[in-house]
């Protein structure tokens, strides 16, 4: 495999025919056609392996135009988009447009929007550009995007932004691995623990049972025991490389400033596997957009990024120094990390990593406290054991459900018979504790220097993008897995056995999120947005991903408005290949889903 | 709806509102300004004004975005909220901007700033030690959506000022424009 022959051959991504010159100029020559979209674009793209060097030694991954990350699309609302998809690696590949609301035969999943590219082959996608913001773009075959098959976009909207900044930078978060994406699924099929290298010692057993008396100890070792799960099970791969922008720490990917400018920061979490702990040691970020949607601006101190999200945020230092930018990974098992400057080369303090987090009794709280006998993965209850073909699918056709309950969704419910003292592990206990995380959990967030962590629930759109209206039906998304097998599905059934969720294009539901696994599952529903219960009623966030923590609860609705089969699915990479996925099919609406229709939306 | 009058908002002052840190710039003001302390002028009379600038308010911004005004001008701003979200046009410094912005942060805390609405009859609510949250500073105009008001300002003769938005957020977006004062 050699970077040299694909490299070069279609060179950087070529914008031809932009609506302002060269394709009115033909349509006014021709006088012939039908009225032009205000603008067009078009890009080459070849996906390609490319070289990358790390510490000294070059690597082979997969990228775009001879660069991995790949190139940053830059679309602008309203326009159409033409973009020709040479495959020139040995395997099938494909590009699926993350957040774009496009028409299904576009959407890049083989299998659902279209078969794939094949070896040699040329997909020319095709789809008006409806929308403005930070998005971004991943092979959606086998695990090329862990193998470096992503790439950002960047959507210049129509109006002016709601929100001022002199200079703007994609910072584009990713775990790169010594391992191929298949090599370390194969891995975790194998023994799930593979990469587990903070799995509790005998020590920590004797500092248990001193700290909290052996009874209590012996009794959650035995319920953490029957859960198949270990209090480190943060993540299920460790061994990671953390990049920001194709830069591992040491290559420190540095963003220039002048002192006083206001610099916007779009970050995106191209992680196979990994959260992101964000901060810049000195600087408040003011969150202004989440997932390609302008939000109410929020100053916070530090943010928590999920697989396959997007936050914008507008930072401006008034000083002419170094600054970090550290992006430490949820289970702290290692950092990203660049460098705000106001020249190349500077650099400041880069932080130590904070304590890994220990999961709690109450991120087992709906595995273990609602069944009550903590048998999960033994499908006693058919909660997540294999092949209960008959549990939680059938029930979706079913409608009013409770919708009033608006605010702290994400605790409701289970907790009164858990005993939080025998929690222990630090958790954060906070009184103004994040609704979107279980109470005495031991993954919520807090500022590193005691500010600000943003929440899910300081997320309010900008302006809705939706008028509000209830929805016709409730569907229950329990998410379950079983680890000792490293299975995951939904409602206890992985995907190959799975009918798909049919919606009625037209009516708007409401997905229930139940997680009853002890991992954080990044919900990525393509094509239709969805929209967060963050309890601010018409305020309500748009998001094309919701982080569902364990123990939780939490509802999204979604306005049925695109017609075709679409992907549902954890963004976790190994979570999705493992089972956690649905199609969903809409049926209704408008034919011919595969053309290039506009998206209907309310207001 | 023009909002207080120069006597009320003296009144107001004394009362020790909990809002909003240009009492003290005022006070400096009337001394003349100088001597380290900010001077950011005072209220004016709309008969005496020398000029009228309309200011629209978006959603996240101001048009226009900066202003220039002649040292000791006396002008009459007319206030428009264009967005669909409440937004502030107050004058002063960077920093009684970033003071007044914990305040509107509590008033955000305490449910009396929403994000469309301003509930006026909480922010009357007694804080302890007859402190309010009434948003009753000369300097400042606090609008929701659609609502229009009228501010009256006399500028020192120098100094460096802004307008600005301290919704929470809004500042740090970018809601502010620069006030140059020509001498």
């Amino acid at each position: 495999m050699s970077g040299a022959s694909g490299r070069g051959a279609l060179g950087r991504p070529r914008r031809v025919g932009r609506g302002l010159c060269l394709a009115p100029l033909f349509a006014a020559v021709l006088g012939v056609l039908a009225p032009l979209p205000a603008g067009a674009a078009e890009y080459d793209l070849a996906i390609e392996p490319v070289t990358v060097e790390r510490d000294g030694a070059t690597r082979t991954v997969i990228g775009y135009n001879g660069q991995s990350p790949g190139p940053t699309l830059r679309f602008r609302e309203g326009e159409e988009v033409t973009i020709r998809v040479t495959n020139r690696l040995q395997v099938s590949s494909s590009i699926h447009w993350h957040g774009i609301i496009l028409p299904s035969g576009m959407d890049g999943v083989p299998g659902l929007s279209f078969d794939g590219i094949e070896p040699g082959e040329t997909f020319t996608y095709r789809f008006p550009v409806t929308q403005s913001g930070t998005y971004w773009f991943h092979s959606h075959s086998e695990q090329q995007e862990q193998d470096g098959a992503y790439g950002s976009i960047v959507i210049e909207p129509e109006g002016r932004e709601p929100f001022r900044y002199d200079r703007d930078y994609v910072v584009l978060l990713s775990d790169e691995h010594d391992h191929a994406g298949a090599t370390i699924l194969n891995n975790l099929k194998t023994m799930p623990d593979y990469y587990n290298r903070q799995q509790r010692t005998v020590g920590d057993f004797f500092a248990d049972v001193s700290d909290r008396g052996l009874g209590a100890t012996l009794a959650e070792r035995a319920a953490w025991g029957e859960m198949r799960m270990m209090p480190t099970d943060i993540t299920d791969v460790q061994d990671y490389r953390y990049l920001i922008n194709g830069r591992d720490p040491g290559q420190n990917w540095t963003a220039l400033f002048d002192a006083g400018e206001r610099i916007r920061l779009r970050f995106i979490n191209a992680s196979a596997m990994t959260y992101f702990d964000l901060r810049i040691p000195g600087l408040q970020m003011t969150v202004v957009q989440a997932d390609g949607n302008n939000v109410q601006p929020v100053p916070v101190d530090e943010l928590r990024i999920a697989v396959s999200e997007t936050f914008d945020v507008i930072v401006r230092p008034t000083e002419a120094r170094a600054y970090t930018l550290f992006a430490e990974t949820m289970a702290r098992d290692g950092y990203a990390r660049a460098t705000l400057a106001p020249r190349e080369g500077m650099t400041a303090e880069v932080p130590e990593l904070r304590e890994p987090p220990l999961l709690t009794m109450a991120d087992m709280r709906l595995a273990h406290g609602d069944m009550g006998h903590g048998d999960m993965g033994h499908g006693e209850t058919g909660e997540a054991g294999m092949g209960e073909a008959d549990t939680g699918e059938a029930d979706m056709g079913e409608a009013g459900m409770d919708h009033s309950t608006m605010t702290g969704e994400a605790a409701e419910g289970g907790m009164a018979g858990m005993d939080h003292a025998q929690m222990g592990h630090g958790a954060a206990t906070g009184a103004a504790a994040d609704p979107f995380y279980a109470p005495g959990s031991g993954l919520t967030p807090s500022a590193a220097g005691g500010g600000r962590f943003l929440s899910y629930a300081d997320l309010k759109a900008q302006r809705p993008l939706y008028a509000e209206r209830p929805a016709g039906r409730e569907i229950e998304i329990r998410l379950t897995g079983n680890m000792e097998r490293y299975i995951w599905s939904i409602n206890g059934i992985k995907y190959e056995d799975a009918e798909p969720i049919r919606l009625q294009y037209g009516e708007r539901v409401r997905f229930k999120f139940v997680n009853e696994t002890m991992m954080t599952h990044p919900m990525h529903l393509h094509g239709m947005w969805s929209i967060l219960d963050a309890g601010s009623g018409k305020w309500n966030p748009v998001k094309h991903v919701v982080s569902v923590a364990p123990g939780t609860t939490v509802y999204t609705e979604t306005e049925v408005d695109a017609p075709g089969r679409w992907a549902f699915h954890c963004h976790l990479l190994y979570h999705m290949a493992s089972g956690m996925f649905r199609e969903v099919r809409v049926e209704g609406g408008p034919q011919s889903a595969a053309l290039p229709t506009s998206p209907a939306r309310g207001e | 709806m023009t909002r207080s009058s120069l006597g009320a908002v003296a009144a107001a002052l004394l009362a020790s509102p909990l809002l909003f840190g240009a009492g003290q710039a005022l006070a400096a003001g009337e001394h003349g300004g100088g001597h380290g302390r900010a001077a950011i002028g005072a209220p004016g009379e709309a008969a005496a004004a020398d000029r009228t600038v309309e200011i629209a308010m978006y959603d996240n911004y101001y048009e226009p975005e900066r202003l220039e005004v002649a040292g000791g001008q006396t002008v009459r701003f007319l206030v428009r909220n264009e967005g669909s979200l409440v937004h502030e046009f107050n004058i002063g410094t960077a920093e009684q901007h970033a003071a007044h912005r914990d305040e509107m942060m509590m008033m955000v805390e305490h449910g009396v700033l929403l994000a469309d609405r301003i509930d006026r009859e909480r922010m009357k609510m007694d804080m302890g030690g007859g402190r309010t949250m009434e948003h009753d500073d000369p300097s400042s105009l606090l609008l929701e959506p659609g609502e229009t008001a009228e501010l009256v300002w006399t500028f020192p003769e120098s100094g460096t000022l802004e307008f600005a938005c301290n919704v929470p957020g809004h500042y740090e977006a970018g809601m502010v424009g620069d006030l140059g004062i020509q001498k």
